[in-house]
Parts: C-alpha cells; structure tokens; sequence
C-alpha cells in the first residue's frame, strides 16, 4: 500500500496539465475564424439625402445647383457643361460663398456613373457638403 | 555518462508544445479582432471610378445594383420593397452596421436614390455609394 501511495505521489510530480485538448480546441477556434474571415473593404463616396420633411429649395441662393439629366448631360447655372468643367465651377462659386453646400438634381434615369463622377469633381472642388436628390 | 544522458530524455513526455500553443493564440486573437461579419453582396458590378473615394472600415453592409435595376443584399437577389424590412432586420441584430450601395455605372440615379432612402427609414443614417480609387 505504501508503496503504491508512494507511486501516486510521483505521478503528481509530472508536467501538470494536459494541454493537447485545449491546443485543439484552440485550433478548431482557429480554423473557424480563418475561414469566416473577410478582408473586404468598400471605397466609396458620402452623399446626404434630404428626408422627405425637408425638401430641398429650389430657390435656395446658398447652395450650387448641378442638374443631370438622363443622358448624361451636367448642367450648371443654366449651362451644359463637361464633367471636367464641374470642378472649376465649384470652386469659383465656393469662392464667392464659403459656406455653400452642393445640391445635385438628378433625373430618375441618370446613370449612376456620372453621378458618382459630378460628386468626385465636387469634392475635388473642396465642398463635401453635397445633397442629392431626384427629378422626375 | 551515457546512461546519465539517455534516461532523463526517454521518460520526457515528448515535444513541448507550449510555444506553439502561443503562437495559435496569437493566431486566434488576431483573427477574432479583424472579423467583421461583412455581409456581401453576392455579385460583381462594374463601379464607377473616382479620385476622392476613401475606404472606410466600418461599412460593411453592401447592396448592390446591377445595370438592370436588380438589387442583390447577402448573395440573394431581393424586390425594393423587401430591402426597408431587410435593413431594419440587420440593423436591429448589429446597430453599429453602415451601408455601403454598390451601383453599376449603367444602373439609374433613380433606383440609387429610393434605396437610400429605404436604408434611412431602415434606421441607419450612415451609408455611401461605393467607388473605385482612380489612379
């Protein structure tokens, strides 16, 4: 008896725990968070929308008009103008008023593209203050 | 001297596994803090391009447009009117989610329109149109 007592007490003299079930535990974990990983990351522009409570004023001196209308074309102040020639019409009227947000009136079926493209000259034209909003 | 060196080693329980242990912790913990849970869209449209376009960590639900009209959220093809309840639906389960539309060049500015507004009365407030970095 005393001697397998005595056995006993060498077992407890070994390394300790045993960590290969938590190892694989831990390597399922592993496994699991690789494989759910995503490494996706969107690019993209911010535009406000006005809610429906505040429509936007047509007549509303403050802020940059920009029209687009289904075919593609830019109109601003009056004037069809080139996506090129956006930015440059930004910021000669940003700089006769500082404070001027951008309010772009697109017709339903403008193509998204140059939305996105009017928006990249405005920004470019140092105004991130930009609303959209939708004609028929 | 031999007997001396052999018997300790063969009664050894074999490698230790301790550093490697820690190494797939580390392992672990850094994939548990980079997983976002990004519900994609599902489809490949072709984005407009511009040069102010900066990326954002935080978006990370996406809808899609397609040239045609189609709009596709978390690989499935859904009507506009399912897109509010959709939104508010996975806007409950991580409030902290911003929406990002990924419109077709060709789809209408119309169409991108209704569905930021669904998105706003879904809840969420934060949402851009993706589009890629030109240069």
């Amino acid at each position: 008896m005393r001697k397998r007592r005595h056995a006993s007490g060498a077992d407890a003299e070994q390394t300790g725990i045993d960590l290969a079930p938590m190892l694989d535990f831990v390597t399922n974990l592993l496994i699991f968070f690789i494989i759910t990983a995503v490494f996706v990351k969107e690019a993209g522009l911010e535009v406000n929308r006005p809610t429906s409570f505040e429509q936007p004023q047509e007549e509303d001196s403050e802020s940059i008009q920009i029209q687009i209308l289904e075919t593609g074309e830019i109109w601003v102040d009056n004037r069809a103008v080139d996506v090129r020639a956006v930015r440059a019409n930004v910021e000669r009227m940003s700089a006769v008023n500082p404070d001027s947000g951008v309010l772009i009136l697109a017709q339903a079926r403008a193509p998204t593209g140059t939305l996105v493209e009017v928006v990249d000259q405005v920004h470019l034209g140092g105004i991130y203050n930009i609303t959209f909003t939708t004609t028929q | 001297m031999q007997s001396r060196r052999h018997a300790p080693e063969t009664e050894e329980t074999g490698i230790d596994l301790a550093p490697m242990l820690d190494f797939t912790t580390n392992l672990l913990i850094f994939f548990i803090i980079t997983t976002s849970f990004i519900k994609e869209a599902g489809i490949t449209v072709f984005k407009p391009t511009a040069q102010t376009a900066e990326g954002r960590d935080s978006g990370n639900l996406m809808i899609a447009i397609r040239e045609n009209g189609d709009i596709w959220i978390d690989r499935r093809r859904v009507d506009m009117r399912d897109v509010r309840p959709m939104m508010e639906r996975l806007h409950i389960e991580r409030p902290d989610d911003t929406v990002v539309i990924i419109a077709d060049k060709e789809s209408t500015a119309g169409v991108v329109a209704e569905i930021m507004d669904e998105v706003r009365l879904a809840g969420i407030e934060i949402m851009s149109i993706a589009a890629d970095p030109a240069g």
